[in-house]
């Protein structure tokens, strides 16, 4: 029989190797259910007990305390005494040479095993895995190795579009999303069982998510704040929601919200490095520009993090956001020109696609005189790459003032958009001059190096309606960089302020950016 | 060596199933955005939905009174004010007091209680504040931010005399289902505390053979097929935290600091191979600190995480199980409201919750929590059938009923590492329809499954 096998290599376990044999152990080993190991190791007990130690377990209800079900272990000496607490029944649960100190290392073998059986491959599945040697058997239990898991969270319902699946990176990562790492997510997935067909999306939206959320304090941003990243280009529809409430904050949107497409994006801050993705998307992001909701939303690569600091996405959050990014869309489309008055000050000439840390105000209304949101200058430059709008115009902006056509439709949809830092078009740099001019005014210049100065409003009026929230408006610290011309209001400080701007404390009664545009549209 | 059947396969038991709904999806935070809001839009959303709530029940109140703001409070005259509550209380920790001290990197402990007696009383809404007088509210059974309504009057001094008070009381409760035929068990555990030095692995190994049903013979193992849910209630993994000083961790240091939760993997790898299971989060897990604690990630749990019966829970959690209602926690709610109020009990404090129709009243201000904008996500909507809080000193258990007929079974979870107890609910519902009066049910009694 080959029990009799087996009851011998037990003997020489336990007393050679001065093993704990446990049934758990042993069903595992020999291949057998748990029930017959059992009943094994009875025999076995009862055959050399006498020259070892045999552990018992013991359930049951408590006599005396009859709501309480106890398991214990005992050993052989207790064992009547035990079973006199109980009205139960008893089975062997070990046998080993003598009695351990430590009744944990009873577990030890046992768990050995388990751990063994636990590092195969996921593909394979083993005893531990299917439970087959339980006494209890359950057929509705499925397992899948790779991908998603199969049926439980009603996560997986949610559509592809949708903010990122909890499962995947709700939960605290620490190293999630805020850094460009987007493709990590990717290649975890097959692994481990991720949503996998959120995932890639999801990531996606979650770096530019994060890009767009932050402004500048993402590498430090909150754990809290990542699990919503992803969700926050969705938003658009949700904060709307919350409008109703968040009116009550007095933080009523003056503007209009005319354009609802690619709300998303502009949510993101700026801050992003733009890649050839984010064009392909932001160009989608125009054709949709009708489209709500999740769609196409554009997403954003994270540059590197060193990026960050460079700029900063100036927010008046006197409204929600999805008024922002109402308005920050509405400034993208072509061409109603009342719309809004782009002024990109500091492009101030209609020329020059700016390269890099460039004054970007993406103007809602002219009548708010809002400046929503500051985009890089460099996004827009993707987009007249992509739509092959010169340098010099941009097309879209055609309002009276000034024409800050630099900024094609996309630009709106670009909202967020991070530049790369390698200027597609020509290879100047503007850079930022500032000196005293006549008028006592510190006056801050456009320059392409090398070349004309522009003039810029000055920054009084910068100040009066940078409220804080506006602070790196003006000035996109870039390499060439001198401190912000925008008086000390701004101080230049990409990486921490956009966070605090964010929070958005516009105060009404300082005077609006949009005055220091039009002022410079007028004089032209 | 040839598995070796000895037990035909058709003696094999059965375990039995049940329906299962999550209702997490209030406590995820999948829609907000931070834009840096403060968490004055919470209390205002809580205070907005719940006044409503508590307007609809004035008129069965007293309603013969009128309704004012604070700021239209005439001195002399009765009238029903509504708004949150705020407590001020001498005792509570300011955050200056913990940049004063060191700081370590182990969290501080501060198990005691704050409250004092000349804690008062304060109510507020969007008009204004005004300090509550009189002994009918008692400074120590209430916390910051429950909503309330108060009947009183104002007095010379500023003051408001309270009179009378009404709290929200218990949200409507659906109906239970009829009898089930079968009788099945829901087992909750909470505080493994796996890596910590006062779990013992053997325990939790025990426990976890009984309810798989490898332990015991057929008798036991048949009370075990009956088992159809696990909730483990947090705490379920203890990092050493010693490592964790902001320093770059060497690899036999990281090595260390997933050991338990790798532990805990195959322990629940063998749970989820048979049992439907819901982890949630607890405070020492590796999940985010604040209300509402989203689900631990699956990548913590390979193995497990590819079972179809594994299911990552956020804290709070709900659920319906064969459309029994269950909700609870893993505990922060309850001890937070242990050290800023008094009570009998821990039952008590749950009751309280209850009654105040908000689980956690005391968030945002002394117990972390996300700051929504629109929603207070802890508002009671309808009424658990069982309410369940994990991670306590000890098993208790209680059956309240409220003004409605709802009746809510209360249960303390205790630390499992400490007491090696889990609690068994034994879901039999009897129900005892009564022509005149609605139908009610009872549940027995939960049993503490001890381990020794």
């Amino acid at each position: 029989m080959e029990t009799l096998g087996i009851l011998d290599e037990i003997q020489a376990l336990v007393c050679d190797k001065l093993q704990v044999v446990s049934y758990k152990w042993l069903s595992r080993n020999f291949l057998i259910s748990s029930n017959a190991a059992k009943r094994l190791l009875q025999q076995f007990a009862e055959k050399h007990g006498s020259e070892l130690e045999v552990v018992y377990s013991v359930s049951g209800w408590l006599k005396n305390n009859p709501s309480v079900y106890h398991i214990r272990l005992v050993s052989r000496p207790k064992l009547s005494e035990a079973k006199g607490d109980f009205d139960d029944n008893c089975s062997v649960y070990s046998v080993q040479a003598c009695i351990l100190k430590d009744p944990a290392a009873l577990w030890n073998a046992e768990f050995v095993q388990a751990e063994e059986l636990f590092k195969q491959p996921p593909t394979v599945i083993n005893c531990l895995r299917d439970n087959r040697f339980c006494g209890v058997i359950n057929s509705f239990v499925k397992r899948n190795p790779e991908g998603t898991s199969v049926g439980t969270a009603f996560l997986q319902a949610k559509s592809a579009g949708a903010p990122a699946p909890f499962r995947n990176n709700s939960a605290p990562q620490p190293d999630n999303i805020s850094l460009p790492q987007h493709k990590k997510f990717q290649q975890s997935s097959p692994n481990i069982s991720l949503q996998s067909p959120n995932v890639v999306k999801d990531i996606k939206n979650e770096s530019h998510g994060a890009g767009a959320r932050d402004q500048g304090s993402k590498p430090s941003a909150d754990k809290e704040k990542d699990p919503e990243l992803p969700a926050t280009k969705k938003i658009k529809g949700a904060s709307g929601t919350g409008g109703s409430l968040a009116s009550m904050w007095g933080r009523a949107s003056t503007k209009s919200k005319s354009i609802s497409a690619t709300t998303k994006i502009s949510d993101c801050a700026p801050n992003s490095v733009a890649t050839a993705e984010a064009q392909i998307f932001a160009r989608e992001a125009v054709e949709n520009e009708s489209s709500d909701d999740d769609g196409e939303n554009v997403k954003f690569k994270r540059g590197s993090n060193g990026e960050g600091s460079r700029k900063r996405r100036v927010v008046f959050d006197f409204s929600d956001d999805e008024d922002e990014c109402k308005d920050a869309v509405s400034l993208a489309s072509p061409d109603p020109p009342k719309s809004k008055s782009s002024i990109y000050p500091q492009e101030s000439s209609k020329s020059a696609v700016p390269q890099k840390n460039n004054l970007n105000f993406v103007e809602q209304n002219k009548d708010d005189l809002m400046v929503k949101e500051d985009t890089d200058i460099e996004s827009k430059k993707l987009f007249t790459k992509e739509s092959g709008v010169s340098n010099d115009k941009e097309s879209g902006i055609s309002s009276s003032d000034k024409i800050e056509s630099r900024i094609p439709q996309n630009d709106a949809v670009l909202k967020g958009e991070v530049i790369n830092s390698a200027p597609n078009s020509p290879k100047r740099k503007k850079v930022f001059k500032t000196r005293i001019d006549e008028r006592g005014r510190e006056v801050t210049e456009v320059v392409w190096e090398g070349d004309e100065a522009e003039k810029k409003p000055d920054s009084s009026i910068i100040k009066k309606s940078d409220n804080g929230a506006v602070n790196t408006t003006v000035n996109r610290p870039s390499t060439a960089k001198k401190s912000p011309a925008i008086g000390g209001t701004a101080p230049l400080n990409p990486t921490g302020k956009a966070g605090n701007k964010k929070a958005g404390n516009k105060d009404p009664k300082q005077g609006n950016i949009m005055s220091f545009f039009r002022k410079e549209c007028t004089r032209q | 060596m040839a598995a070796m059947e000895v037990d035909p396969v058709n003696n094999h038991l059965q375990r039995k199933q049940s329906h299962y709904v999550s209702l997490d999806e209030n406590f995820m935070i999948q829609k907000e955005t931070y834009r840096g809001q403060q968490y004055s839009q919470i209390y205002f959303a809580r205070l907005d939905l719940m006044r409503t709530l508590i307007y609809s029940l004035l008129p069965n109140w007293k309603p013969y009174l009128p309704v004012c703001t604070v700021l239209d409070l005439e001195e002399g005259k009765q009238c029903i004010i509504v708004g949150t509550l705020y407590k001020d209380m001498k005792l509570k920790p300011s955050i200056l007091d913990e940049y004063s001290k060191e700081r370590s990197a182990t969290p501080l402990v501060k198990p005691h209680n704050f409250t004092h007696p000349d804690d008062y009383l304060i109510l507020e809404d969007e008009s204004g504040r005004v300090k509550l007088r009189g002994t009918v509210l008692s400074p120590s059974v209430y916390v910051t931010g429950n909503v309330v309504a108060l009947h009183g009057k104002a007095t010379g001094a500023g003051d408001y005399l309270v009179e009378d008070i009404l709290e929200a009381g218990l949200p409507p409760q659906l109906e239970l289902p009829y009898k089930s035929e079968e009788d099945k068990y829901v087992v909750f555990v909470s505080g493994l505390n796996v890596g910590s030095n006062s779990s013992n692995p053997l325990q939790f190994q025990l426990f976890v053979d009984h309810i798989s049903g490898h332990l015991g013979d057929k008798k036991v193992q048949s009370i075990a097929a009956q088992i159809v849910q696990v909730v483990i209630a947090g705490n379920s993994v203890e990092v050493p935290r010693g490592l964790l000083n902001g320093q770059n961790l060497a690899s036999k240091d990281q090595s260390r600091l997933s050991e338990p939760i790798k532990e805990v993997d195959i322990l629940l790898t063998q749970i989820a191979a048979g049992i439907p299971l819901d982890i949630m989060p607890g405070p020492n897990d590796p999940a985010n600190f604040s209300l509402p604690q989203q689900p631990l990630h699956r990548c913590l749990f390979p193995g497990s995480a590819t079972y179809n019966t594994f299911r990552s829970c956020t804290n709070p959690h709900s659920f319906d199980l064969d459309n029994v209602r269950f909700l609870g926690t893993s505990g922060q709610n309850i001890d937070d409201l242990e050290k800023y109020s008094e009570a009998n009990d821990k039952l008590a404090f749950l009751e309280r919750t209850l009654r105040w129709r908000h689980l956690a009243p005391p968030a945002p201000n002394t117990l972390g929590c996300y700051p929504f904008t629109d929603r207070d996500p802890f508002l009671m909507e309808s009424c658990p059938h069982v309410y369940f809080i994990g991670n306590q000193d000890r098993y208790e258990t209680r059956l309240i009923k409220g003004s409605e007929g709802q009746v809510v079974r209360l249960i303390c979870i205790p630390r499992f590492s400490e007491t090696g107890t889990a609690v068994v609910l034994f879901l039999v519902i009897v129900v005892e329809l009564e022509k005149s009066r609605m139908p009610c049910s009872q549940f027995w009694d939960p049993v503490q499954l001890m381990t020794t």
